[in-house]
């Protein structure tokens, strides 16, 4: 993937969620000048980087965006929902677009049309829309209209430009564009869209093309419609409803603008508009390396400034300016001076300047200084991003390290045996313990850098709380407390999708409409809160409402109706007890099935999804005062590594630190030894004990065939397990034994398997004293 | 060979023919109106015919990359 693509995605993704929690927190909490002011630099930025990646269309619609926020700044427009909603839509296109954008690197064919239809949303909320009192003193605006022309107008149009203009040369006249996308089914209704293009009286270009790639011609189904036909037309308008009456719904007509007419000027602009953004990029990059002072990041700006500049340069064709950007950078590290970096980019600066000017007359009046001093201002932000697959490269290796080291104990105890030397063996042990301290900090460390505060996992939520309580017409105020309470990133990750489930039960089940909480003398707007914590080695998130509650008895109604359990079991259970009903599978007390939950799973999801990662999810509720979901959960997920084995019929881990090696043995290799059976590994006696026995399960029968087994160490004993089957190695997380098995020995735990089998894990410190 | 009128049941034929020879060649300059359904048939297989269509229109208006 182009580092240019890449860097406009993550940057892309994260200006969009920066604008939508400014946007809603403007929506709650009222707008003020620096809120306004940073969704407008937000806005602004994501233009400027759609140019450089050359996405015209989100350009197009983001520069509409920016005309109104301008406007809300001026004061022209009030910051009324009516504007965040389209912000925020604005802001999902963008968001939609950059996705489609990283898998097929552009973006739909539709986005022109789509740009414009959101671009004109946007604009009707300007005060006196259409007339645009500053379009005048805008330069920008005019190439904007031409370029709110959607793109396939504009390439019909290019394709016959000499032929249009002739014609219009000879008779002046209205165009008009035609887009035809018959339904798949076209053909059944005996319609012949060419047929009816046959018909378009003055018609100047014309063209058809599939709707979706062609995908050879094996499945093609040579009934089933894929075009699109595309035509400009001088002719009647009336005539053209006419020869389409029968087809509106699959027929857009609209007229052409003359702007479209003069082909040529908007793509030169663009040029020197793209030119102007490598230069800006550039400045941006001296202007950070100058102001790097510390020498603590020196090596990161000036590697950063380097790469970025290198890699503006290479977009605007320049490859051999990026190639000295980057010897320069080279030799900047060596000698920690950037002097030399900045002097290569004054000069790839000096020569963009010479380039456009030999280009385009009109940018070079403009300095480059302005763009530059605006990025100055802006703060460096001093985060490096480092991908999450690197990290965990660190953690497994930081892992085996432990392992490794784990290694010395052994071999100090060698050398006093062997060599018996005692000092020898004293200095290894020192050594063993320096490692182990330093290879205990690093893990420590290396599991510190996954830790990411919840507030990640946080940031979509006002957004669907808002849109959610509008759809229910319920007022909900939500707010978030601890959101920088931090645990492992696989925690919070996780947490997202339970917590979704339960902010949605809370507003569709838990709270009530505004009528309903007025009656109950409550306050109109309902309150959600999401609220963090770490407590010791565990980290809380809690969800509470303050909504209707949940009653037992409809629980203990809704359970008796569902036949989940027998009446006396039921009629046993405490009312909290019946409360936990609502986890299991399949249970929902919604009446009716809406969109936003109640279709049975959710509870029990959350339940799973916690318990997983090692979790536990407890509620507590009162009827009429709301309800709290408790999701206690570990800090980190710990790992652990089993080897799942079977005997005996069923399947165990093996805990993979204790296993020494795994052995296939013929039968004349066993010795009797005394009433065991054993045999002889690197020069030791190693007993035999079938697993199957010693887990009370029916063997097979010792017959002449080759036994498998592992030698496994632990607690100082060495011992060789006799079992089935060796299977799969796997990385788990080992939840401790609970409720009636609590008490059971020769466990360590248990895990859920993929295909929700519960696993046991055998202890095999216990099992072999 | 496409002859004369080319209604919309000519689709499939034409696309039996072309899946049993990819390649064509394929005669249209006879034929004087081609049915959509014909020509997408045409497009999707991506073969250039033999000679001009005969249908004056949409030798005008349908340009064919090889």
């Amino acid at each position: 993937v182009n580092p240019l693509h890449e860097q406009f995605i993550t940057e892309a993704r994260e200006l969009v969620q920066q604008a939508t929690d400014d946007l809603i927190a403007l929506d709650r909490e009222g707008p003020t000048p620096e809120r306004i002011d940073r969704v407008f630099r937000a806005f602004h930025t994501l233009k400027g980087s759609a140019g450089i990646v050359e996405l015209p269309a989100m350009g197009l619609m983001l520069h509409a965006a920016e005309d109104l926020l301008a406007a809300l700044h001026a004061g022209h427009v009030a910051a009324d929902s009516a504007v965040v909603d389209q912000g925020l839509a604005c802001l999902d296109q963008v968001s939609q677009w950059v996705d489609e954008f990283e898998v097929h690197a552009t973006l739909p064919t539709d986005a022109a049309e789509a740009a414009r239809v959101m671009a004109e949303r946007l604009r009707a909320l300007l005060p006196g829309n259409g007339s645009e009192p500053e379009a005048a003193s805008h330069g920008p605006l005019a190439a904007s209209v031409a370029g709110a022309l959607p793109a396939w107008i504009s390439d019909l149009v290019d394709s016959q430009s000499a032929p249009i203009a002739r014609a219009l040369g000879e008779r002046p006249r209205a165009l008009w564009a035609i887009s035809y996308e018959p339904h798949t089914g076209c053909f059944f209704n005996g319609d012949d869209p060419v047929g009816m293009m046959r018909q378009v009286p003055d018609l100047l270009a014309f063209r058809i093309e599939p709707r979706e790639a062609w995908h050879g011609l094996a499945d093609l189904d040579p009934y089933v419609c894929n075009l699109r036909l595309r035509a400009i037309s001088g002719g009647d308008r009336a005539e053209l409803a006419r020869i389409f009456r029968l087809v509106p719904d699959q027929v857009r007509i609209v007229e052409v603008p003359a702007e479209a007419l003069r082909p040529g000027q908007e793509m030169a602009a663009a040029a020197g508009d793209s030119s102007g953004l490598i230069r800006s990029i550039i400045a941006e990059q001296q202007a950070s390396i100058r102001a790097s002072s510390g020498e603590e990041d020196f090596a990161g700006r000036v590697g950063a400034a380097a790469r970025s500049a290198a890699n503006a340069l290479r977009h605007g064709r320049r490859g051999d300016w990026a190639e000295r950007i980057e010897l320069a950078g080279a030799a900047a590290l060596s000698q920690r001076d950037a002097a030399s970096l900045l002097s290569a980019l004054d000069e790839a600066l000096a020569s963009m300047r010479d380039h456009s000017a030999a280009d385009d007359h009109a940018s070079v009046s403009e300095p480059a200084d302005s763009p530059a001093g605006e990025a100055a201002a802006r703060p460096a932000l001093r985060l490096l991003r480092v991908d999450e697959v690197k990290i965990d490269a660190l953690v497994n290796m930081a892992g085996e390290l432990i392992v490794a080291k784990n290694g010395l104990a052994h071999l100090a105890r060698r050398v006093q045996d062997t060599l018996g030397d005692r000092s020898l063996a004293d200095a290894v042990d020192r050594e063993h313990e320096t490692i182990e301290r330093l290879a205990g900090d690093l893990h420590a460390a290396i599991l510190q850098l996954r830790m990411v505060p919840l507030a990640q996992v946080l940031r979509p939520f006002p957004r669907l709380v808002r849109d959610m309580s509008q759809r229910l017409h319920k007022k909900v105020a939500l707010t978030t407390r601890g959101e920088t309470a931090e645990a492992d990133k696989a925690i919070v990750d996780r947490l997202f999708e339970p917590l979704l489930h339960l902010v949605r039960n809370a507003l569709d089940h838990g709270i009530e409409g505004p009528e309903e909480r007025r009656a109950a003398g409550k306050h109109e707007v309902a309150s959600i809160a999401i609220q963090a914590s770490r407590s010791g080695d565990r980290f809380v998130a809690e969800v509470i409402d303050d909504g209707r509650g949940i009653d037992p008895a409809a629980i203990r109604r809704k359970a008796r109706e569902r036949k989940l359990m027998a009446e006396d079991e039921l009629a046993a259970l405490s009312d909290e007890q019946v409360i936990d009903l609502i986890f299991l599978a399949g249970f929902s007390t919604a009446v009716e099935i809406s969109d936003i939950s109640g279709r049975g799973v959710g509870m029990d999801v959350v339940r799973t999804t916690v318990e997983q990662i090692g979790g536990r999810v407890s509620v507590t509720s009162a009827v009429g005062a709301g309800t709290t979901v408790r999701l206690d959960l570990p800090l980190n997920i710990a790992l652990s590594r089993i080897m799942v084995v079977e005997t005996g019929g069923q399947s165990f881990g093996v805990p993979m630190d204790a296993v020494t090696e795994t052995v296939r043995l013929t039968p004349d290799r066993i010795r009797q030894i005394k009433s065991n059976n054993g045999f002889v590994w690197r020069d030791r006696v190693v007993p035999i004990c079938p697993l199957a026995e010693l887990m009370k399960l029916p063997g097979k029968p010792s017959g002449l065939e080759a036994k498998l087994l592992i030698v496994a160490e632990a607690g100082g004993k060495l011992a060789a397990l006799e079992v089935d089957a060796i299977g799969d190695r796997l990385d788990i997380v080992l939840k401790p034994m609970q409720g009636l098995l609590a008490g059971a020995k020769g466990y360590s735990g248990t895990t859920l398997l993929g295909d929700g089998r519960v696993l046991l894990v055998l202890d095999l410190k216990e099992m072999l004293s | 060979v496409l002859e004369g009128i080319c209604p919309v049941e000519d689709a499939e034929p034409l696309l039996q023919m072309l899946q049993m020879t990819p390649a064509g060649p394929l005669d249209w300059t006879r034929c004087n109106q081609l049915h959509t359904a014909v020509l997408q048939v045409i497009l999707a297989a991506g073969v250039m015919p033999v000679g001009p269509c005969g249908d004056a229109w949409v030798r005008q208006w349908v340009g064919l990359e090889p």
